[in-house]
């Protein structure tokens, strides 16, 4: 699911840690703001917005992590306003809701090892590209 | 570009797939999710009304019971409704009041059942009380006012006297919100024509208490709980209307007089 690609700049170390961090700060927003989903997808877009006119290493991790944000961000959404619906209106807890919720977890886990392992092994120099992910990160940003 | 789009379009039938195959697996029994619920709603249910039932008398006339319930087991029997799990208490009030607490307790007050002018306005408010347990408004409201955590805490025995005694006042004096409401209303309705009882009825009941309302009476409860009553029997009305319903007697001709004899 993951590719080791060389880059074809060798960064310098303070381009491996921005570029680290912008896989941590979603990390981070994820356990400030668990319930509301948002909140990922913003601190990550405000990361990108401020590098932005970064070099490319950093705006593609920026994207990279992003783009994997945006992806969770709608199933996140519909989880989270579904829960809204069944604690505020006649909407109860069924079997077709945890299994969302399941589903829901499971891509969110797999995210979040992702996005650990991505920062470590960016931090460490190594450019990982994610499978899907990495392909788009690539015909968005150019160098 | 093709590529990306192939990817996509992989992950986004892997997400439908995984979802797909656990919604397969029966959740809520594995999970005894109703198990959970139906529990916490019984002992909310019982230790709530025991509370109440500790400051006023409960009538056990058997005729007014029955009378009642005959009633009940019209709209229920006509609406796949179990009576069983419906449990009825006559409570002696001045208070114009009738409310649902946890776990199916339909609590009429005796003041209510003799402002009704027949058996059909008492059915209507009987059916509103009815639509607000089988749309489970009353755990929705108690979770929505109280919040989960303090009915679990009340449930086990951590809640302050103080706090319960919150919760019995809003599950006795407050109304759900206006949303809620008018479901339970249209709702009722339903009930009622299922039941070839005339919505009219109720909503003449609730304009006759609005007049009331409009002049003033601290034992309107029902009324007062319940905002807009005018505005309330139009879409009764409105509803109503689109349904024709051939309104057969519930009660026997002279029944109901007989039931506000027995509860005087």
């Amino acid at each position: 699911m993951m590719v080791l690609n060389k880059f074809f700049v060798e960064p310098t170390e303070h381009e491996l840690e921005k570029a680290s961090n912008s896989y941590l700060m979603s990390l981070i927003a994820l356990m400030a703001g668990l319930p509301f989903p948002i909140i990922n997808l913003l601190a990550t877009l405000i990361f990108y917005v401020g590098n932005r006119k970064g070099t490319h290493f950093v705006r593609w991790h920026c994207t990279q992590a992003l783009l994997s944000q945006l992806s969770l961000l709608f199933v996140n959404s519909y989880g989270f306003w579904w829960t809204i619906s069944i604690i505020f209106t006649p909407e109860k807890i069924s079997n077709h809701y945890i299994a969302y919720m399941l589903t829901a977890f499971v891509f969110n886990v797999f995210e979040m090892i992702a996005t650990i392992y991505t920062a470590i092994q960016t931090r460490k120099g190594k450019h990982i590209e994610w499978w899907c992910y990495g392909n788009i990160t690539n015909a968005i940003c150019k160098p | 570009m093709k590529k990306i789009f192939l990817q996509i379009s992989l992950l986004i039938i892997l997400f439908f797939s995984l979802l797909g195959a656990l919604n397969q697996v029966d959740w809520m029994r594995l999970f005894r999710v109703e198990k959970i619920t139906k529990s916490t709603e019984k002992k909310l249910g019982d230790m709530f009304w025991n509370l109440y039932h500790s400051s006023k008398d409960e009538i056990n006339n058997d005729s007014a019971h029955r009378i009642i319930d005959s009633l009940l087991m019209r709209i229920c029997t006509s609406n796949k409704i179990e009576r069983n799990t419906i449990k009825l208490h006559i409570v002696q009030s001045t208070e114009i009041n009738a409310f649902a607490l946890p776990d199916q307790h339909l609590v009429i007050n005796t003041a209510l059942i003799e402002s009704c002018q027949n058996e059909m306005e008492l059915c209507g408010v009987v059916a509103h009380e009815m639509a607000h347990m089988q749309l489970d408004h009353v755990m929705k409201k108690l979770i929505k006012e109280i919040g989960l955590s303090v009915l679990i805490s009340i449930t086990t025995g951590n809640a302050g006297a103080e706090k319960i005694n919150e919760v019995i006042k809003l599950l006795t004096s407050s109304a759900y919100d206006r949303k809620l409401e008018k479901q339970a209303d249209i709702t009722a309705v339903d009930y009622l024509e299922n039941s070839t009882i005339n919505p009219a009825e109720f909503a003449n009941f609730l304009a006759r208490l609005g007049q009331k309302e409009t002049l003033g009476s601290q034992y309107l409860s029902w009324i007062n709980t319940h905002p807009d009553s005018k505005e309330r029997a139009k879409y009764i009305l409105a509803h109503s209307n689109k349904i024709a319903v051939k309104a057969k007697p519930v009660l026997a001709a002279d029944s109901f007089s007989q039931l506000k004899k027995l509860l005087q």
